[in-house]
């Protein structure tokens, strides 16, 4: 009966068209684009052609040693840190899509907090959604199984808690 | 009467754990979700959907064997034995995204369960097997056991556990589909583990006018995949 279901349920729900997703700019934060001084070049150039609102932690934002990989509809900006590294993330495209009505995703969805901490293989990610985007925030440690940063919360709570919107164009 | 039942009963029993086999060929596989050992916890049975189409396989080569690493013979949970037992080394195939961790996993039953899918390579031996990108795209983070490929489709891959030192990408470097990652090593920062490829593949599912990015199950499209690798056209 669950094969049946399931096979239904794949086939009648999932729509294998992707698309972008709308990013609503009217709930941005004005005051968070201005910054105290400019910004690293790296940072300026690598994110110009991003079209999403761009988020990093205010203590990393002037660090030129960043890596940004980016392009319209996505960014990647990481850092290397002391036995670690921290990615942030944005995305505004999606690669299927559902009905409304589908009861999986719907109480997916609904039960989805407004910033998510997920373990991962002795990583520890942030989640989130804002201004109709997903983003994210990975911590990568050398030594998942004992080091603070990868084991407990605190450590990625804290970057969530100081994120600043550096970029990003309509 | 009685026999009648006791037959359609086998019958019944023995279609639902069949094992799929592929154009006589020696591969075989068990059927989506469906985790081996049972108690490796309860997978996404019947969800056959190739959310990832076309992708190429992750391992450049054939044979690789897509099974539990902490349920096999030497694994933390598994029988006693060699982490390089041949058991472990042999087909069929068994799912193990959703297989227990307590990882947050809104796609598997109870909430939680194994991110991605766990692959060996075709012998016991690390730094041997190249890893290789699976659609075309872009290498957005290298991190001390964990290289991020975004797909052209949007999709992001992990690939985890490769031989730093043997990387042929770098952050930010624009790769082809099929062109080399690394070697499949036990890379795992300073606590290492056993030799495989955990990969896992995220994507963004829009429900209505919301959307939420999701590890979705990978076993359909890498026996798909895998199917086309061993046909000479990967």
């Amino acid at each position: 009966m669950r094969l049946i279901f399931f096979t239904l349920f794949t086939l009648t729900f999932l729509n294998a068209g992707g698309g972008v997703l709308d990013v609503d700019w009217s709930s941005i934060d004005n005051s968070q684009q201005k910054p105290s001084a400019p910004y690293p070049s790296v940072l300026r150039d690598g994110i110009k052609d991003v079209h999403l609102p761009v988020y990093l932690s205010a203590s990393y934002a002037y660090d030129k040693n960043m890596m940004v990989v980016a392009g319209e509809n996505f960014y990647s900006v990481s850092f290397k840190l002391d036995g670690a590294s921290v990615v942030f993330e944005g995305d505004k495209t999606f690669q299927e899509s559902v009905a409304p009505t589908n009861p999986e995703f719907q109480k997916i969805v609904k039960q989805t907090p407004p910033v998510e901490y997920v373990e991962s293989e002795g990583m520890m990610i942030a989640e989130f959604n804002r201004h109709g985007v997903n983003y994210a925030i990975t911590v990568e440690c050398d030594e998942p199984k004992t080091d603070g940063r990868c084991t407990e919360q605190s450590f990625v709570q804290k970057l969530y808690r100081h994120l600043v919107m550096v970029g990003g164009r309509r | 009467m009685k026999y009648f039942f006791l037959i359609v009963s086998f019958l019944l029993l023995t279609a639902c754990t069949k094992q799929s086999s592929y154009n006589g060929k020696e591969f075989s596989y068990n059927p989506s979700g469906k985790l081996v050992p049972s108690k490796s916890g309860k997978g996404r049975k019947g969800d056959n959907y190739i959310y990832a189409p076309g992708i190429r396989f992750p391992i450049e080569s054939a044979p690789a064997y897509l099974n539990s690493q902490l349920y096999g013979v030497g694994g933390y949970l598994g029988p006693k034995g060699s982490l390089c037992n041949k058991k472990n080394y042999s087909y069929p195939w068994s799912d193990n995204y959703c297989e227990k961790r307590r990882y947050s996993m809104p796609l598997c039953s109870g909430g939680h369960g194994h991110q991605g899918v766990d692959i060996r390579t075709a012998t016991c031996e690390k730094r041997k097997y190249y890893a290789v990108a699976v659609e075309k795209g872009v290498i957005t983070s290298i991190g001390s056991y964990v290289v991020k490929l975004r797909g052209k489709s949007g999709r992001t891959y992990r690939y985890l556990h490769l031989d730093s030192r043997s990387l042929k990408v770098r952050t930010g470097q624009k790769v082809r589909r099929g062109q080399r990652i690394g070697l499949v090593s036990n890379n795992m920062g300073k606590t290492p583990t056993s030799i495989h490829l955990h990969f896992d593949m995220k994507q963004t599912i829009k429900v209505g006018n919301r959307s939420k990015s999701v590890f979705v199950p990978p076993y359909s499209s890498l026996v798909d995949a895998y199917k086309r690798l061993l046909d000479g056209h990967p």
